[in-house]
């Protein structure tokens, strides 16, 4: 037996000290701020790495923080879902390297640095959240991750941009207090902060107020992750950031609440004392409602990052209607589902990003025959889209397969088809806007002129596009790695 | 015999790089005619190269990818899939010559021929799909490509029948996945291998259901009535878009998904339990007949094709639908014989139109002076459906009699002297309109269409004569109809 | 039922509290307001999980000569502290948006900006 070094408590430290002093280290210079947090975020990446590597070999494993047992301690734990840091880290270098170019347009140079603090502190805080077994501690990294969330969004100086961050602020505020309130519900019924001892002491707990916990708890995540109709906050708030932060927080911040939501249901599940029937049933619904909603406000988009906000509501609503199925298949299509969007709609963030960046233009009917201009960007998102829509051999495609078979296995077949006309519409509007960028004609002659855009954009948003396929073609490994953890996780529910 | 071999994939595979060559060639005419001309050769090459094997037994198989077990994308050239991919790719050699004469003026031809060529390694895709997935996946890749030729005049009319297209066929595409999908949770499999592959025990409602649906999914494309009203609209398509996909690909694709639900999927001795075909049947009965009267009122060249068209695909629903080796056979067949004969009706009607500018039936008065050899191909193909010996159409229409008898239901074999009652009274006046009316005006000389229309059409009424009249001999369509027969029969 | 009530008054006022506070939120369309509102809501959730520790007759939890148990539980204190400090930095967060939006609009009702989007 390997002895491993104390990673986990590395991971979580080094990076967050590290992102706190990136003001002093770049001293004002943008150049050397970037480079700082590209390092941070290669140490994170390989602390991830072999993290990953040992949950593979040992299944899940904890440690605790300063030497105090748990429950007294904080227990930091690492089980398969927690695994998400590896898209975390993944999508946080890339949209790091995107930013080098990006923001020197959007950003005063002085205050560049302040954007890959509030980058870093987001990233380590998504982390953290992942890997917390502690209650209280999930809180305060999802506040963290919130705040800087908040400020992100107002950075790029927009029109709107304030008033999207402060209605997402409101938004977020609300549903962290929601998720705070069944904290302290918990701890009364349990005496307890760590997740594993909460599940072992909810037995005896009176039922009511168990209900109301799990309630708001589960309310609270839905708003992080914008299930309809909760959604009111994402579209404008996703579509006005800079796009690497379009891409952050469409692809990963979002997905918190869902991690959020999976941590509850270990909870649940385990202790066996709550029933968590009604809710599953809240979810199914407010995920296949999610689906077609998402997809038909984005029908009527004319902004490219307007569409693509939207179609992360829908895509949110594929994972949540699979948590809700609570089917093996149903399960674990969702919990890959939330590793594959975020690189399927990081391509397309990303190469949006691109677009407007070269071009200055975020309609479709404006960007009409810029697939001429700028042919290789185009062609990520075109794989993008096609991965999204769920088209084999695409990344999208074996989730969404897995989902709509969880469906059919907790017999349920009308969700399958909610999840296969969901995706037809969702179709609908992602032909449109491939339509619109290779075989319209130009409005405006002038975007034919228009160059590629810069290596430091180009390069994440192939990468991604070239992982979408690659996730297609060996999209059985990320299902096999993750489905011990949810046998593990349906296993008291006799077998899902 | 299961052979693994790298053609099951390469076939479909060739037009997609045609394709891919095409629009990387750009503006260059000749470019693009030499490599949608020696792809179509190429192609039509590889599937003739299986022929002898899959006559023999031979089965090609090739996995491509395999997502999870039993999710994979997988070819498998057999006898049915043969005989399909046999016919298309044919066809597409004498649409791509036609195509090209037809089109020469035409603007965004770029475009035209290479989704042209995707439509088509698309429609082979469907031929040797190994499973349900696979099968989806072409069958919707086919709606996506078809769009463009649809819509190609952009005008304001072509872009409501491109949008009517769209809902239609993608709204089929997703009936097909879910019964795809839930087929693979009854079954634990999807392969189109096994003469069936579901079981009575998953339940009479369930399977019912399930069948509805995938029936429902295939059928919009087959047109079987109500589901046929994206295809009279599609006739604004040019000619040779409305030839190869409206009487050949797009519509053959859903009739060869029904046959492939009916005979793969379920299986013959599961449905003759379940006793869901004989509603599929009588609504096939009901196609026929009302849309033969519908196309009798149509004065629209092709819209009357295209109504003739929803008619003569029931033939194939039918024949599939009575269960019976005997009417397999005429369903199968009748995949090649009605292609033949509607393509030749297709290139005449497209000939005419631009040689003559003239789109309507009555118009063509006295044709038959200006246009002999286009008229006598026409001539050809409308006996072949009205049925008369020695044409293709006569063979189906006698192997899909003797197999309604076979099945007990004699009234079909009236349907069948109906509905080639019906074909006569809306293909003859055709006939005698163009040869017995006099033409307007004194000068009546011949004026044929240029050759790149000519030929195509005239090889394809041969094929017709050919077809109906050698129907006996080993190697030719009816006998690899019988192989594929032979195996969904277990005889 | 009145009996249980009076029980659990704390625990009642803090819900009574985080309801004016959510209503405050949603209807007012002043921005600053709306804020209060959450601040509001804020509020009742940290009275909520102080009071969580209370124990009747207890004693703050210092240990040395003259201590003597019962104690009030320390953590729920404990947690709320760094709750206070989350709740502060928000609302530093949200003061400088709507600083903000009142340079680049010169308003800050929401009906009114709506209508400029």
């Amino acid at each position: 037996m390997i002895t491993w070094p104390p990673l986990l408590a590395l991971l979580i430290a080094v990076p967050m000290t590290s992102a706190v002093l990136t003001p002093a280290i770049a001293r004002g210079s943008a150049r050397r701020a970037f480079w700082w947090a590209l390092a941070v975020m290669s140490v994170a990446s390989i602390i991830a790495a072999m993290l990953i590597i040992r949950v593979s070999h040992e299944g899940p494993f904890s440690y605790v923080v300063g030497g105090w047992v748990a429950p007294y301690g904080i227990e930091l734990r690492f089980d398969e879902f927690s695994a998400a840091i590896a898209i975390i880290c993944l999508l946080g270098t890339l949209a790091i390297i995107f930013s080098k170019e990006y923001v020197t347009h959007a950003i005063a140079e002085p205050r560049i640095p302040y954007y890959y603090t509030l980058l870093l502190l987001n990233l380590m805080a998504m982390i953290g959240f992942t890997v917390t077994g502690d209650l209280f501690n999930l809180f305060v990294f999802m506040e963290i991750l919130s705040l800087s969330g908040y400020a992100l969004v107002a950075v790029s100086g927009e029109r709107i941009a304030e008033m999207a961050a402060f209605k997402y602020l409101v938004m977020g505020a609300v549903s962290s207090l929601l998720v705070l309130f069944s904290i302290g519900l918990l701890y009364a019924l349990t005496g307890s902060l760590n997740m594993a001892d909460v599940a072992e002491r909810l037995d005896g707990a009176a039922a009511a107020p168990l209900a109301v916990a799990f309630a708001c708890i589960t309310l609270g995540f839905m708003v992080k992750s914008a299930v309809f109709p909760l959604h009111v906050w994402l579209p404008d708030a996703h579509a006005i950031a800079p796009s690497p932060i379009s891409a952050v927080l469409s692809g990963l911040v979002v997905k918190v609440g869902i991690i959020g939501m999976l941590r509850v249901y270990q909870i649940a599940y385990s202790s066996g004392a709550v029933d968590m029937t009604g809710l599953n049933t809240v979810l199914m619904w407010l995920g296949a409602i999610s689906i077609v909603m998402g997809a038909f406000f984005a029908v009527f988009q004319d902004d490219i990052k307007l569409m693509l906000a939207y179609s992360t509501i829908s895509n949110i609503g594929y994972i949540v209607m699979g948590l809700g199925l609570a089917s093996t298949y149903g399960v674990i299509g969702a919990s890959v589902h939330v590793f594959n969007h975020a690189l399927i709609k990081a391509t397309l963030f990303l190469g949006a990003g691109a677009i407007i960046h070269q071009t200055g233009k975020r309609t479709l009917s404006d960007l009409a025959g810029v697939g001429r201009a700028m042919p290789f960007t185009v062609a990520a998102i075109s794989i993008g889209a096609i991965s999204i829509v769920g088209i084999p051999p695409t990344a999208g495609f074996l989730c969404k397969w897995y989902i709509a078979l969880g469906a059919m296995q907790a017999g349920r077949p009308f969700f399958a088809f909610a999840l296969v006309f969901g995706a037809l519409f969702i179709f609908i509007y992602y032909i449109r806007m491939v339509n619109a960028f290779y075989f319209q004609k130009p409005k405006d002659p002038s975007i034919l002129e228009v160059h590629e855009a810069p290596a430091t954009m180009l390069g994440p948003t192939l990468l991604l596009a070239a992982l979408c396929l690659v996730m297609g073609v060996f999209g059985r490994l990320p299902l096999s790695f993750i489905e011990p953890a949810v046998n593990r996780l349906l296993a008291p529910l006799g077998g899902g | 015999m299961d052979v693994v071999d790298a053609r099951a994939a390469l076939a479909p595979a060739v037009s997609l790089v045609c394709a891919a060559l095409v629009f990387a060639a750009a503006d260059h005419t000749f470019w693009r005619r030499f490599f949608s001309i020696s792809a179509a050769l190429f192609k039509l090459g590889i599937v003739m190269s299986m022929l002898p094997g899959a006559l023999k037994g031979v089965v090609y198989t090739f996995e491509l990818v395999e997502f999870t077990p039993g999710v994979a994308l997988a070819f498998r050239a057999d006898a049915l899939g043969m005989f399909f991919s046999v016919v298309s790719s044919t066809l597409w050699l004498l649409t791509t010559i036609y195509a090209i004469g037809y089109m020469e003026r035409e603007p965004n031809r770029r475009r035209f021929f290479g989704f042209f060529a995707l439509c088509v390694s698309t429609t082979v895709g469907v031929a040797f799909a190994e499973n349900l997935l696979t099968m989806f996946l072409f069958y919707e890749s086919l709606t996506i490509c078809t769009y463009p030729l649809v819509i190609h005049e952009e005008t304001p009319e072509a872009m409501k029948a491109g949008r009517k297209y769209l809902a239609y066929t993608l709204t089929a595409g997703a009936f097909v996945l879910l019964g795809s999908i839930w087929t693979y949770q009854l079954a634990g499999t999807m392969t189109l291998s096994q003469p069936g592959i579901l079981s009575i025990e998953s339940g009479r409602t369930t399977l019912t259901a399930l069948f509805a649906c995938l029936i429902a999914g295939f059928g919009v494309k087959a047109a079987i009535m109500p589901l046929h009203g994206w295809l009279p609209s599609a006739m604004v398509a040019p000619t040779p878009v409305s030839a190869l996909l409206h009487a050949v690909a797009v519509v053959k694709v859903g009739a060869f998904g029904i046959l492939r639900t009916i005979y793969n999927v379920f299986g013959v001795a599961l449905l003759k339990e379940l006793g869901v075909c004989d509603w599929l049947a009588a609504l096939a009965a009901f196609t026929i007949l009302a849309a033969s009267v519908i196309a009798i009122f149509q004065d629209n060249f092709k819209r009357r094709l295209a109504f003739s068209t929803v008619s003569q695909l029931s033939y194939i629903v039918l024949g599939a639908a009575l269960l019976t080796p005997l009417a397999a056979t005429a369903a199968i067949v009748h995949i090649a014989n009605q292609a033949f004969a509607k393509i030749t009706m297709f290139f005449v009607a497209g000939a005419i139109q631009r040689t003559t500018g003239k789109t309507t039936i009555h118009e063509l008065a006295g044709i038959g002076y200006r246009m002999p050899y286009t008229m006598g191909a026409f001539t050809v193909a409308a006996l072949s459906f009205i049925g008369v010996p020695l044409f293709a159409g006569f063979v189906t229409k006698w192997y899909l009699s003797l197999g309604a008898l076979e099945a007990d239901a004699w009234w079909y074999v009236v349907i069948m002297l109906a509905s080639s009652l019906l074909n006569a009274a809306y293909w003859l006046p055709v006939i005698y309109t163009a040869f017995f009316k006099p033409p307007p005006g004194t000068n009546v000389e011949v004026h044929e269409a240029r050759w790149t229309l000519l030929v195509p059409t005239l090889a394809c009424a041969v094929y017709v004569i050919f077809l109906g009249s050698t129907a006996s001999v080993p190697g030719m369509p009816l006998s690899l109809a019988q192989a594929a027969v032979t195996f969904v029969f277990g005889m | 039922m009145l009996q249980d009530l009076w029980h659990n008054l704390d625990y009642a006022a803090s819900v009574v509290l985080f309801c004016i506070g959510l209503y405050t939120v949603i209807t007012k369309s002043n921005l600053i307001k709306k804020f209060m509102g959450l601040n509001i809501m804020e509020t009742s959730v940290f009275a909520f999980i102080v009071a969580l520790g209370v124990v009747d007759g207890g004693d703050a939890p210092i240990m040395g000569a003259g201590a003597e148990a019962p104690f009030i539980n320390p953590l729920p204190q404990a947690l709320i502290l760094t709750g206070i400090v989350v709740a502060v930095s928000t609302t530093a967060l949200a003061l400088s948006l709507i600083i903000r939006i009142w340079k680049q609009t010169g308003t800050i009702e929401a009906d009114e900006l709506r209508g400029m989007e």
